[in-house]
């Protein structure tokens, strides 16, 4: 069948397109490569990630990287709940930041809990954060006020949260774990790692308690 | 072709008629119809249902909420999803089961649709894609998030929306004064260069848009 021209356009127009988006990739590929070597000490946890349980070896670890805003997050939650109280004291569960940008408030929620484990209140609000993300998840709107009743709720003192929640150093630090997660490869939450290593997403409670026991026994 | 049914037999006529390449005949925009009808209508009820099931179960998880950037579950709860106060993609289950009929009576009926109705689905078709390309833009610079099933409506409504002005125009050709005639004759002599061009820019803007997550999958 022979081509019209109409077609011959088309075909070359989507021809060129191909080609300089393969180029910019590509190019973008051996950017980053320079950059990853840097990148290669990115560590899963860190001496500041935030524990819920602490095994006194350190010997097995698991890490969550989360978002506060994320319903994957809170449809994880209630598992991570269990294994935090079946497994306390025997692993080591840490927690770290992973606000992703396309949530108004998954940003703010991660200062807040930030700020309130600065007053010892880590875990109250966190746990806080997702019993209440269906009343204030995917709002385009900021949750600053609601989330300042949960520092009252808890006892923190306001005047100390507040000067921390506009601390530079608190989103440095919100920054600082969403960085090194994106090093790590991380691409959505939650994201979890065990010894290191990134697990399935999504895993259910039987999956993750047999690879925990798994590591345990090793 | 019965494109030009209306053309006069005589010499100028028989080359109108000629100079209009296949793809504007009924039989060609019969089956564009059809096949655009069923595959937004498969984009639509999938997104209907999706909806229905987060709704009923919030910790639900979409089919296509594959990682922060493909994900339909905040695309679908924001309220640019529901721009009336319902889920759009119910205007896009009764849309696309009329473009789907329009198709199989063009391919079906002799006498072919009349000029009315022709008219009416292409002003119908203009108003939608208005709708689709203010959701490109809420998708891509507010939401901050893609979700597939909307890609494929966005694609399907333009690409209908050109070959059905494109049948109306050729039809009525023959009734228009020359320079309308021939800016019909270069609009159907390059007729997938319009959409070709167009799911190009669109496609640009998605890839700038989300450039750090792209560079991230290589």
């Amino acid at each position: 069948m022979k081509l019209t021209t109409n077609a011959k356009f088309s075909i070359a127009l989507v021809a060129v397109f191909a080609v300089v988006l393969g180029a910019l990739l590509l190019g973008n590929r051996s950017g980053t490569g320079t950059t990853s070597a840097g990148a290669s000490d990115a560590t899963v946890l860190r001496a500041d990630t935030h524990l819920l349980s602490t095994a006194p070896d350190n010997d097995v670890v698991l890490v969550e990287f989360l978002d506060f805003e994320c319903e994957a997050c809170l449809a994880m939650y209630p598992t991570m709940e269990r294994i935090r109280t079946e497994y306390a004291d025997r692993i080591t569960f840490g927690v770290r930041y992973f606000p992703i940008p396309s949530h108004t408030n998954s940003g703010l929620a991660a200062r807040v809990v930030e700020a309130a484990s600065r007053q010892g209140k880590f875990v109250e609000m966190y746990q806080r954060m997702y019993d209440t993300q269906t009343e204030w998840g995917e709002s385009s709107e900021s949750q600053e006020p609601l989330f300042r009743t949960f520092a009252q709720d808890l006892g923190l003192d306001m005047a100390t949260f507040e000067a921390d929640l506009k601390d530079p150093t608190v989103a440095e630090r919100v920054e600082r774990d969403f960085n090194e997660g994106i090093d790590l490869g991380v691409q959505g939450t939650p994201t979890l790692f065990l010894d290191g290593v990134q697990l399935p997403a999504m895993p259910t409670y039987e999956e993750l308690t047999g690879r925990i026991d798994a590591a345990l026994a090793r | 072709m019965t494109s030009t049914g209306g053309t006069r037999t005589d010499t100028r006529g028989a080359r109108t008629a000629g100079s209009f390449p296949a793809a504007c005949s009924s039989y060609a925009i019969g089956w564009i119809l059809s096949g655009a009808g069923v595959l937004g209508l498969i984009a639509s009820l999938i997104l209907t249902i999706e909806k229905f099931r987060l709704l009923s179960d919030p910790s639900y998880r979409p089919s296509c909420s594959i990682n922060p950037v493909l994900s339909c579950g905040s695309v679908m709860s924001s309220p640019q999803a529901s721009v009336f106060g319902f889920p759009n993609s119910i205007l896009g289950v009764v849309a696309f089961t009329v473009l789907l009929t329009t198709g199989i009576v063009t391919l079906s009926a002799k006498s072919g649709l009349p000029q009315w109705y022709w008219r009416s689905l292409v002003i119908g078709l203009f108003a939608g894609a208005v709708l689709v390309h203010w959701l490109i833009f809420q998708s891509l610079y507010r939401i901050q998030a893609l979700c597939p099933y909307c890609m494929v409506v966005w694609v399907v409504t333009i690409t209908a929306l050109w070959y059905a002005s494109l049948h109306l125009c050729t039809r009525s050709a023959s009734a228009s004064s020359r320079p309308v005639t021939r800016i019909v004759t270069v609009g159907a002599q390059n007729h997938t260069l319009v959409p070709t061009i167009w799911i190009l820019s669109v496609a640009s803007m998605i890839l700038s848009a989300f450039w750090t997550y792209w560079s991230t999958l290589i």
